[in-house]
């Protein structure tokens, strides 16, 4: 070795004693640590926000394939013809005969039901009642059980379609569709599941009651018929929403309840089959892929986007990819179903819609039941249920998504910024610098200041967090009450004041002085655990939804890391105070609407933002307005 | 010369008599059509071995006596005389038994999936339950099913539900019955091709020539049945059935529900079964106007017969509607319905530990009816008898409900046994639900495809006594479908995640107590200048 790496390695292991020189170098690492903490923290936020922008680049993302080997997607030779759409068709006609004299939702079913039974396949009506804080939905469920020649009937399969569709049209093609099937597939033997076949009444309330009694689940607010006919377990569901005259494309939606994905499988399947079997293109939601109509894909960049750059091929697959992100994360991260297909996850069944995107043509009926039959085949062809681990994705393209790895880092990566604030803040608590000298008298200034360790009291903080907390709770009871719905304008400043200014105000109260030299401030210690538990609470969220979770990065990331006591704390306690409520009345169209979702299909998100991030957002602004 | 000529023909002859007065073949074909369209083909080929008796379990050590068949199937007596059977029944069914549209089946055994229940004599040569695992050995081998795994986690002893169908030989020996299940059997040529073996004609002529696996396969519903039983004074009898439902409709064009034997089975019948004492096509009638062809040899208001022996040949009998020209389905089920009960079983739930079984019983009777209820359930799913609750038209009626017999279930070896009787009050409801566990298995318990789930056998229920019913015959058993429950299953495809994790995760806390246990804690001094 040449004698000046030695003397190097000499020079860092140090002289004298070893174990002396080794707890030295773990004094200085620890002292880098401490100094560097803030630049740590920090370069983890810049490298998490920055990951989130890149996520909708070219630099990620995959080609889509299929997994399960069962399933061999567009293999089959599709027997769906000219005299299946005729009869389609037919079916048409009656629904709108009954559209056009005004029917009722009980009229359809009765008339649903009894075609169904004319072919042979048994079929029955549940009529439901579903108790909201605003007004009852009533309806009738039609459905048919197709009862699998030579199966066991232990699986199952859905078609369905609801009489509302998800742009609030009437979906009378899809009903006819789902008709003309039921006739169809009965000619045949092949079937290795047995096929149910639902027409639910409205758009979402339908099928929540058709599901909660088929699986025996009791839902205090829904009053249902148990339902006459059963079958066996259904692992996969097809919903079809065709609310047009004709279609272009058939649009994939697949978020369902509270986040959850269907395997990704059962789309790609889907795509392939569409687009080789039923020669229909698929779009990832309604948004046209790029480069079908080249115009439209300028329109959708930002005005303030640069003309040069708006020709860049990457930037305009940037901008695509990112507008059926936004549209992904709104769905997921509001817990919403994009469609019917939507409420069955929970019962683990893989489900998705599709939607015939209104258009002036060319497909129809034709293409749609080849599709469908095709898919059908291929989800029939299932030995086991779709397992493979094909539940966390991005679907950025109709055939590009991105794995797991390579968008969770993003909020990740913010949490344990915070964190380390976090824990920053605990240490910073720990020590006070004050001048040196034995006793007050004795101080001079200009001798220089030494660090001394102060008591953490935890409690006062703690019960702040808890209390903040179950002020959340109550915040979400008073504003899920009848009542509160009922006269807004009164109530909503009232919440705003229970649910900000009452616990900011009673912690002004009861926080004593003390000390700083002695005792740590309480606003230290609450901004540490508010970190800490802010962190824990996306890091968690990430692998269950993820759109919640980056959402809840963006929003919390830099205003709980910045809170604290400053010049303008009073003016960053109004910003805390818009960013935790003012929801409550920017956008009260967005809060009935998880409420409702609350209520009719136990959807977690509004008592998660009155329980969990408003809380938090409160204890920040504690933190803020608090001076010891 | 001449004398030793009539000598061998008077032997000869004296031979075949005395083989046709032992035994005597028979076969039958049922044609049933339904109200929606289907036709119910029952195939039943009796073999009776005259004056025989079931071997007595006491000889089972010793060697047997030579048996001498030949009509009765070689193969299966000598399984039946190996382990001493006295009553054996084995069914083999695909496909869901629709009790609301097609009534009762000819053949009670209905159940989706292989079936065997056997009564067997106790006695000291062998145990009943060797010779009962020898049995499910050999008829797997036998019939190509996968019969050997219904071993002791599948097998109970419900003997309220199986009665024996025939005698059971000596007033004063012991009898015990084994039955067991397997719901994700399933049935196909493999299993046809040793059944046409046992028969004397195979499926070359007479009504077997009319078991075309091609149409029979391809049945909306269809099982195959082997049943040994014992009748006093006659003998022992095997009777081998085929049961199918055909859909007419599908197979049409034209949408109507005409059939023959030619449409439904693709084969008509060309020439007799020399051997079979009775060869009889039974037609049942419908109330319907059909015009049926050939003219049967008898008919009365129940059936038409036909008797293949003498008929002409080749015989394609057909059933026509001529006066529809579409086949429309019937809006609404028969009413009174065709079952005396029916009933429907559903596992409710969704959760990975906790379930509810859930069945609804219906009582068509305008009189009162005591069924017995029987779950034969693998350990896979476990009851909490304290949670049954019974409701008779919403209203809670627990008393209606009598437990005969419960063995609970030890995990990794027994299953449940359940025997209960119903009494059911004239027309209306009863929703029975029992709260049930979904244990945690081990890891190796699982199958190779382990996320499809667990197939757990039917329910079975039998009307025992029916109020004022005069004529009390034998009532037919009634089948559940069977459920598909989910267990608790591990992610299969990432097992070196899992073990990658595991092991990472030992040797930290390894390495970390290890270093703890073996360092030598010294006091350092560190001067306080600072360091280069």
């Amino acid at each position: 070795m040449p004698p000046r790496i030695v003397e190097i390695i000499r020079g860092m292991r140090g002289g004298g004693d070893r174990n002396v020189a080794r707890l030295r170098r773990k004094r200085a690492i620890t002292h880098l640590c401490w100094k560097s903490w803030p630049i740590l923290s920090l370069t983890l936020l810049v490298t998490g926000y920055a990951w989130m922008l890149t996520i909708p680049s070219t630099l990620h993302g995959q080609k889509t394939y299929i997994d399960e080997n069962a399933l061999q997607p567009s293999q089959v030779t599709t027997y769906w013809g000219w005299t299946d759409v005729h009869r389609t068709d037919g079916y048409l006609d009656a629904l709108e005969a009954l559209r056009d004299r005004n029917a009722s939702g009980n009229e359809y079913a009765n008339y649903i039901s009894t075609e169904f039974r004319k072919l042979g396949v048994p079929a029955a009506t549940q009529n439901y009642q579903i108790l909201t804080s605003s007004e009852p939905l009533n309806g009738t469920n039609a459905f048919a059980i197709l009862s699998a020649p030579r199966a066991s009937g232990a699986e199952a399969m859905i078609v369905s379609a609801s009489r509302i569709s998800m742009d609030g049209h009437l979906n009378l093609r899809g009903i006819s569709t789902v008709l003309s099937l039921a006739a169809f597939l009965k000619g045949y033997s092949l079937w290795a599941k047995d096929l149910i076949f639902i027409v639910s009444d409205g758009y979402l309330d339908g099928m929540q009651a058709w599901l909660t009694a088929y699986h025996g689940l009791s839902q205090s607010n829904i009053i249902s018929e148990p339902l006459t006919l059963s079958s066996g377990s259904i692992w996969t569901a097809l919903n079809i929403d065709y609310p047009g005259h004709s279609f272009s494309h058939l649009g994939i939606f697949f978020e369902g309840l509270n986040g959850r994905l269907p395997n990704q499988d059962l789309l790609n399947s889907f795509q392939k089959i569409s687009l080789y079997t039923g020669g229909v293109p698929v779009t990832v939601y309604d948004h046209y892929e790029r480069g079908e109509f080249p115009d439209r894909d300028l329109a959708d960049i930002p005005w303030w986007v640069p003309h040069a750059a708006m020709n860049i091929e990457a930037v305009k697959e940037y901008v695509y990819r990112a507008k059926n992100i936004m549209r992904h994360v709104g769905y997921q991260a509001r817990g919403r179903a994009s469609g019917v297909h939507g409420l069955m996850h929970q019962f683990r069944i893989d489900a998705f819609t599709m939607f015939a995107i209104p258009s002036a043509g060319p497909h129809g009926f034709h293409a749609l039941g080849r599709v469908l039959e095709s898919t059908l085949r291929t989800t029939n062809n299932l030995l086991e249920r779709l397992h493979a681990s094909f539940f966390f994705y991005l679907l950025v393209g109709t055939t590009t998504f991105m794995k797991i790895g390579s968008y969770l880092p993003a909020p990740v990566l913010v949490s344990t910024a915070m964190l380390f604030s976090g824990l920053g803040e605990w240490a910073r608590a720990r020590w006070a610098e004050e001048p040196v000298g034995p006793d007050e008298k004795e101080r001079e200034p200009g001798l220089g200041t030494q660090w001394v360790q102060r008591k953490r009291p935890v409690l006062p903080a703690i019960l702040f967090v808890i209390g903040t907390h179950l002020n959340g709770v109550l915040l979400f009871c008073l504003i899920a009450s009848p009542w509160a719905s009922r006269n807004k304008i009164f109530t909503y400043p009232f919440l705003v004041a229970q649910a900000f200014l009452f616990p900011l105000l009673l912690s002004l109260a009861t926080t004593k002085t003390s000390s700083p030299s002695t005792t740590a401030p309480t606003y230290q210690i609450l901004k540490s655990i508010n970190l800490c538990l802010a962190s824990t609470v996306i890091s968690i969220t990430s692998v269950l939804n993820f759109s919640l979770a980056a959402t809840l990065a963006i929003l919390l990331g830099p205003p709980l890391i910045w809170s604290g006591p400053g010049k303008y704390r009073h003016i960053k306690a109004a910003g805390y105070c818009v960013l935790g409520l003012g929801w409550l009345l920017l956008l009260p169209q967005e809060v009935q609407k998880a409420l409702w979702n609350w209520e009719v299909l136990g959807v977690w998100f509004a008592p998660f933002v009155c329980t969990v991030y408003v809380p938090l957002v409160v204890q920040a602004a504690i933190a803020t307005v608090l001076i010891h | 010369m001449f004398s030793a000529l009539i000598y061998s023909f008077l032997f000869l002859s004296a031979h075949v008599f005395s083989i046709h007065a032992q035994e005597f073949f028979q076969e039958q074909l049922t044609l049933r059509p339904h109200r929606d369209g289907t036709v119910l083909g029952h195939f039943a080929f009796t073999t009776l071995l005259k004056s025989a008796t079931p071997r007595e379990p006491e000889t089972i050590r010793i060697e047997d006596t030579s048996q001498h068949y030949t009509l009765f199937p070689l193969a299966l007596g000598q399984v039946l005389r190996e382990y001493a059977i006295t009553e054996l029944h084995l069914s083999l069914n695909a496909g869901k038994w629709s009790y609301d549209r097609w009534g009762y089946p000819e053949e009670d055994g209905v159940g989706t999936g292989a079936e065997l229940w056997a009564w067997m004599a106790e006695g000291p040569g062998a145990s009943v339950d060797e010779r009962w695992r020898g049995l499910r050995s050999n008829l797997a081998g036998l019939f190509c099913a996968s019969l050997g795994s219904m071993d002791e986690q599948r097998t109970t002893s419900p003997s309220l539900t199986f009665l024996p169908e025939g005698d059971l030989p000596g007033p004063s020996t012991p009898y015990q019955l084994r039955h067991g299940t397997l719901p994700s059997e399933n049935v196909c040529t493999e299993n046809l091709t040793p059944f046409l073996k046992l028969l004397p004609c195979k499926s070359l002529s007479g009504i077997a020539s009319l078991l075309n696996p091609h149409r029979l396969f391809d049945a909306d519903w269809h099982g195959m049945g082997i049943h040994v039983r014992y009748v006093e004074n006659a003998g022992v009898e095997v009777r081998l059935t085929f049961q199918g439902v055909f859909d007419p409709v599908r197979y049409s064009t034209d949408g109507k529900r005409d059939w023959s034997l030619h449409s439904i089975f693709d084969r008509t019948i060309q020439k007799t079964c020399p051997v079979a004492r009775h060869s009889k096509i039974r037609l049942i009638s419908t109330t319907d106007a059909v015009d049926v062809s050939p003219a049967p040899n008898t008919f009365n208001a129940a059936f038409s017969v036909y008797d293949v022996n003498t008929v002409s040949k080749p015989l394609d009998i057909s059933m026509q509607w001529s006066n529809e020209s579409h086949f429309e389905y019937p809006l609404s089920l028969d009413s009174p319905p065709p079952t005396h009960i029916s009933v429907r079983r559903t596992l409710k739930g969704t959760e990975q530990s906790r379930g509810q079984l859930a069945i609804v019983i219906e009582n068509h009777q305008d009189k009162q009816i005591k069924a017995s209820y029987l779950e034969t359930m693998p350990w896979l799913l476990q009851f909490h008898l304290n949670s049954i609750q019974v409701k008779w038209n919403s209203a809670p009626r627990d008393d209606l409900m009598s437990i005969v017999s419960y063995i609970p279930p030890v995990p990794h070896s027994r299953p449940t046994l359940l025997q209960s009787v119903l009494t059911l009050p004239p027309n209306g409801t009863m929703d029975l639900t029992i709260d049930v566990t979904k244990p945690f298995l081990r890891y190796t318990e699982h199958p190779p495809d382990a996320q499809r789930g667990w197939d757990l056998p039917p329910a079975v229920f039998r009307p025992l006594i029916i109020a004022n019913d005069s004529n009390l015959r034998r009532l037919p058993r009634i089948y559940t479908p069977i459920l598909l429950v989910d267990l608790a299953t591990p992610d299969f495809s990432m097992p070196y995640n899992v073990i990658i994790m595991s092991c990472t995760l030992i040797a930290l806390i390894f390495g970390s107590v290890f270093n703890l246990l073996t360092r030598k804690f010294v006091l350092t001094k560190i001067p306080n200048e600072p360091p280069q």
